[in-house]
């Protein structure tokens, strides 16, 4: 895992392989510098999760389980918001898009997608010509 | 690189007692260690047919959803032979996780072992 940024600079970039043991510190990374940009406890620990969340869509799916795949994740601090964004080179797919039956709580799946409609602020999904930009923002309160 | 992470005790101290399962999961649950929580748990349901499954959460802070899948893959298998799953000592983040899901009415939730362990007959039927 690769890192740039900090508290100074303000800017934030990470590589990452697609593999699963890396989403727990890629997530507490990002969870640092949002906290580090002032955007609180509870609205870091949501956007770690988001970002698990993007993650794990991308592992399983975007790379198909291939472990060696880039992801590069970037976040920007802006006035109200922390804007974070995930690039991949995989399927190209928006999971936004792909028709699901409507949540059940009493069936496995569909969670992750109501983490990241229910806990940002905005989520978008931009394809890309070789892969897919994911990018959230999540506001600061107050 | 990934950081390595032991995955081998993830859950802790799984016994029988009376028509119950009692485990404690220990660590962060996310999609690189769920597999290994759905195997033990999914075999445990196999193996012991418990009317009841007790998972003490005290030592999970975080969870994601491949582990809320694992827990209602867990719960549609022990529903087949009318049993529950009690979720305890729950911490912050995964009880807002569960509320997300909207699966805290669904687990039977309590604040300890004890606690569930004397509790009957409640939760989603």
């Amino acid at each position: 895992m690769n890192t740039a940024g900090g508290k100074r600079e303000r800017a934030f970039e990470l590589r990452i392989s697609s593999d699963p043991a890396n989403l727990a510190a890629a997530r507490k990374a990002v969870e640092s510098f949002a906290l580090d940009c002032a955007l609180g406890q509870r609205a870091s620990h949501d956007l770690g999760l988001c970002l698990n969340e993007v993650l794990a869509n991308i592992m399983r799916h975007a790379y198909g389980g291939r472990t060696d795949r880039p992801i590069v994740i970037t976040a920007e601090p802006g006035e109200r918001e922390l804007t974070v964004r995930v690039r991949d080179w995989g399927n190209g797919i928006d999971p936004t898009t792909i028709r699901h039956e409507p949540y059940n709580p009493l069936t496995p799946g569909g969670v992750g997608l109501i983490c990241l409609t229910e806990l940002l602020d905005r989520i978008i999904y931009t394809p890309q010509p070789d892969g897919m930009l994911a990018t959230m923002v999540k506001k600061r309160k107050g | 690189m990934a950081e390595p992470t032991d995955n081998t005790e993830l859950v802790h101290g799984m016994r029988r007692q009376g028509d119950a399962v009692v485990a404690s999961l220990v660590g962060e649950i996310d999609l690189h260690n769920s597999p290994k929580v759905r195997a033990a748990l999914l075999d445990a349901l196999q193996r012991e047919k418990p009317q009841r499954l007790i998972l003490n959460l005290q030592g999970v802070p975080y969870m994601d959803s491949s582990a809320i899948a694992v827990l209602v893959e867990s719960l549609q298998k022990i529903r087949r032979t009318g049993g529950k799953i009690y979720l305890t000592n729950l911490q912050p983040r995964v009880k807002g996780l569960l509320e997300i899901a909207r699966l805290d009415a669904i687990f039977v939730l309590a604040d300890s072992e004890e606690e569930a362990l004397s509790k009957q007959g409640e939760g989603w039927e």
